[in-house]
């Protein structure tokens, strides 16, 4: 397993700067998510890697090697890189255990070695027994699972992961993905997981890589990009957020909706922007002494938690607050909120 | 028609907007070198033409005999491909949109007469109605041969219009015709006019059906004028004006072509509750099916059975076994070659979108406008100067791969691109260098229907008439020439064991292709490109 330096990368289509001067390093071992809305350029980040297109401009290092540089690509059949695209792709025309050995050239390996790469990959995914099965008798997760093992049989310098999981419910989505990195993780790979799902990004990673219109938006550890976001758009992509009107005064102290009363606001000294909020950091009660009153307009309900929409009697906005189940609110009630977390203040340009 | 079935694969599989590959040279060196093969015959064809001079090639064109030929073909063409359309577009929407009985299995007798060529079908009327003959007659047997083509192109894209829309319509408030005329006929005029063009093509290069009705149209003339006069710069002349017809006539179903939209995920109309419970349409569909049926599949089969069975004199066993033998060795080697040229071209288009491919994908596709006729014409001008080659198995068997390649190329393009772009990938990310890539997945993924589609040139090539009659070695006799001598000299009885023959090796792969098994959606894209390698 080795690390990756991707460094002033570009890729163009055409005309179109699809990535434009992109750098980010991941060490060996890490696992990083790239999370971005469709079309942000992140499989096609994830393809210069693999080797599948040809940067513009910048270089990519697997290790110490460099594998891709405008002028000169190492093509993907020398990079080994375990790619694992959507639905998994398995050959059709070849059964489980010839889908995995596919890597496995017979120049390099005896028949014995690679009869036991394809038992001991088998094991891996937990899928034993299901040598000589075609891809179209597995369901969706098995056909992901053996897509994984046929990337990791190569023993790959790191294996790239295109939205795997995304043709997957919910369930089956969620299982499947913590087995999958459990297993990268057990196997100590390097890896990169293209993804659109917000809690997918956080959960399976070591580092995120939020990507926003072919550049990174923030990279950091998930706790990072989701705790201290660089801005209210970075806020937004990572999880729910509440965006607030805010001022800061030059003493530092910030004033906005939620915030304990007394606190200075002179317009004339301050700095106008915003407050960025996570919903669970609200606090809501009905008999609470503290806090800023307003009106529950609207409560959803997930079953383990609710989301509370409250009108401010004394403002116009809007508060989310995320609360634990169970609990005894209903639309109407007069409610207390509270902040309380972190104030994390960004200036208007 | 066929590149519009490219034109949405590749779509689907290509991730847009990324660089062209370079085109291999090698890949470009064969590839221009077999495109001037495949032009010299046509090239020769205009040289020996322009040896007349200009005034003489005007006076030709002009003469009352050419505006006569020229008005019969064009009269037998638009009586053909209007009949085709209204026909066509009539059954196949009632197959698609009437509840019917066993409606999935309607569709086997009436593609089946697709396997009859023109000249048995005439052969087989004649029998019956020994005074055949003039250009309605021809009119009808055409409509007979080529209905089919029109009611494959138009179903197959009848299945694929999304229910959806249609029941947003009548939630709109459209009765059932107007959704007929404002939503599925614009959704369809494309496949109308592809099975427009195939029934044209048809028309325009038929000779049999022609030739034995007395009708003399462009390719008769040029037959006549072959054997008669040897006036070779004349039929090269008439050959010209037959192939630019053909030309115009493509290029008009060019501008016709869908706007295609991106294929969606969509609801098929399956349920039968959402079919049209309709008496009067019901009749209306299963009596013209029955009709046709009957005119297209069971009386011609019944002649050819009762000929056979009531032939006094006994059965040339000898003559039936050479002229079969001949045939599926000079039609087995015509594909070989066509398949041979086909994988380079095929290969190109397939995976190297941009001008050089399209360039060749046009020039391929005057071979679809050559009629057998004209290839037969322009090889044995040239065919004489070749010394050996001329009046050998080799120069009949090159005309049927350059009479075929246009299907040939289109099988295989079809078939390259049913290896989707990721699997490519991720075979190359698992160590594979390009001829790896193209040796362990493209190629087995793509073989069996490479092999069905040379199976489909070598049968298309052994219902072959007119390049046959002019181009096989003297003393070679095939089932198609004996066919049609007989039934010229109106010895019926003795066509029918050579007829019977020819309808059934051509049936079987007609039969299996058009039964509907599993799956129709998926085969979809694949029965339209096979409707024309079925021609």
């Amino acid at each position: 397993m080795t690390s990756l330096d991707v460094s002033h990368l570009s890729v163009n289509f055409g005309d179109r700067t699809v990535i434009s001067d992109l750098s980010f390093t991941l060490k060996a071992g890490e696992i990083a998510s790239l999370l971005g809305p469709s079309g942000c350029g992140k499989t096609t980040l994830l393809r210069a890697i693999a080797g599948l297109l040809q940067p513009r401009a910048g270089t990519i290092r697997l290790g110490t090697q460099l594998v891709g540089l405008s002028s000169v690509v190492l093509p993907p059949h020398k990079r080994r890189t375990g790619y694992v695209p959507q639905q998994g792709a398995l050959f059709p025309h070849l059964n489980v255990a010839q889908n995995i050995a596919f890597g496995l050239s017979k120049k390099e390996f005896s028949q014995v070695e690679i009869s036991e790469t394809i038992a001991e990959m088998l094991a891996l995914i937990g899928m034993s027994g299901y040598e000589n099965q075609m891809p179209t008798e597995l369901s969706g997760g098995q056909q992901t699972r053996v897509a994984l093992a046929r990337a990791l049989a190569i023993k790959p310098k790191m294996v790239l992961l295109d939205e795997p999981f995304s043709a997957l419910d919910a369930e089956l989505r969620n299982e499947l993905r913590s087995e999958v990195v459990a297993l990268l993780r057990a196997q100590g790979t390097t890896a990169i997981l293209v993804t659109h799902d917000r809690e997918e990004a956080l959960v399976s990673s070591d580092k995120v890589v939020l990507m926003r219109d072919g550049k990174i938006a923030q990279y950091g550890s998930p706790e990072e990009v989701y705790e201290s976001p660089i801005s209210p758009s970075v806020a937004v992509s990572t999880g729910d957020a509440l965006v607030l009107n805010a001022h800061q005064a030059k003493d530092g102290s910030t004033s906005y909706a939620l915030s304990s009363p007394g606190a200075p606001s002179t317009l004339a000294n301050t700095n106008n922007g915003y407050v960025v909020i996570r919903p669970e950091e609200i606090a809501v009660s009905k008999n609470a002494s503290t806090g800023v009153g307003g009106t529950l307009i609207q409560l959803d309900y997930y079953g383990h938690d609710a989301m509370l929409v409250v009108k401010l009697s004394d403002s116009t906005e809007i508060i989310r607050a995320r609360v634990a189940g169970p609990m005894d609110f209903a639309v109407g009630d007069l409610v207390k909120v509270e902040h309380r977390g972190p104030i994390r203040f960004f200036a208007n340009d | 028609m066929v590149t519009r079935v490219k034109d949405s694969l590749a779509n689907r599989f290509s991730t847009s907007g990324e660089k062209p590959i370079a085109i291999p040279p090698a890949l470009l060196a064969l590839v221009g070198l077999l495109l001037v093969v495949v032009l010299i015959p046509f090239l020769y064809l205009i040289i020996r033409a322009f040896e007349k001079p200009l005034p003489e090639i005007a006076q030709l064109l002009l003469r009352g005999k050419t505006i006569e030929v020229l008005g019969t073909t064009f009269a037998l063409l638009a009586m053909v491909v209007i009949v085709n359309i209204l026909l066509g577009t009539a059954i196949a929407s009632g197959i698609h949109f009437v509840r019917l009985p066993l409606a999935h299995l309607l569709i086997v007798p009436a593609v089946l007469p697709l396997a009859i060529p023109s000249y048995v079908f005439t052969y087989t009327w004649l029998a019956l109605v020994p005074s055949l003959s003039g250009v309605f007659a021809a009119a009808f047997i055409l409509i007979l041969t080529t209905l089919p083509y029109m009611l494959l192109a138009i179903l197959v894209s009848l299945r694929r219009i999304d229910s959806g829309i249609i029941e947003v319509a009548r939630t709109l408030g459209l009765t059932r015709s107007q959704i007929f005329f404002r939503v599925v006929l614009p959704q369809i005029r494309g496949s109308i006019s592809a099975g427009a063009l195939l029934s044209g093509l048809y028309v325009l290069s038929d000779f049999g059906a022609v030739s034995l009705l007395n009708v003399e149209t462009l390719t008769v003339s040029i037959q006549n004028m072959f054997k008669s006069s040897y006036d070779r710069g004349a039929a090269s002349v008439i050959s010209l004006m037959l192939i630019l017809a053909s030309i115009v006539f493509i290029s008009v179903d060019e501008r016709i072509k869908d706007k295609k939209a991106k294929e969606n995920v969509f609801k098929r109309l399956t349920a039968d509750d959402s079919r049209i419970k309709s008496l009067p349409l019901k009749f209306f569909v299963l009596t013209s099916i029955g009709i046709y049926v009957t005119l297209a599949l069971f009386l011609p089969i019944y002649v050819l059975i009762s000929r056979f069975i009531g032939n006094p004199n006994p059965l040339d066993f000898a003559g039936l076994a050479s002229a079969a033998i001949s045939t599926i060795s000079v039609s087995a080697l015509g594909a070989f070659i066509a398949l041979l040229f086909s994988a380079p071209l095929g290969f190109l288009i397939a995976t190297h979108a941009g001008r050089f491919s399209k360039i060749s994908e046009r020039i391929i596709l005057i071979g679809h406008a050559l009629p057998g006729v004209v290839v037969g014409l322009a090889l044995v001008s040239l065919g004489s100067k070749l010394g050996p080659i001329y009046q050998s198995v080799f120069l009949l068997a090159f005309a049927y791969a350059l009479l075929f390649l246009a299907k040939a190329v289109a099988s295989m393009t079809f078939s390259l691109q049913l290896v989707p772009q990721v699997l490519k990938e991720v075979a190359a990310t698992l160590g594979k260098s390009k001829t790896k890539v193209t040796t362990s997945v493209v190629f087995p993924i793509a073989l069996p229907s490479i092999g069905l589609g040379t199976l489909l040139v070598f049968l298309t090539a052994m219902k072959e008439l007119p390049a046959t009659l002019m181009l096989r070695p003297t003393g070679m006799d095939t089932l198609a020439t004996q066919i049609w001598s007989y039934a010229a000299i109106n010895r019926f009885n003795d066509a029918a064991p050579y007829a019977l023959l020819l309808v059934l090796i051509a049936a079987i792969p007609t039969f299996l292709l058009s039964l509907p098994w599993g799956d129709w959606e998926s085969k979809s894209a694949a029965s339209k490109t096979r409707v024309g390698s079925l021609t």
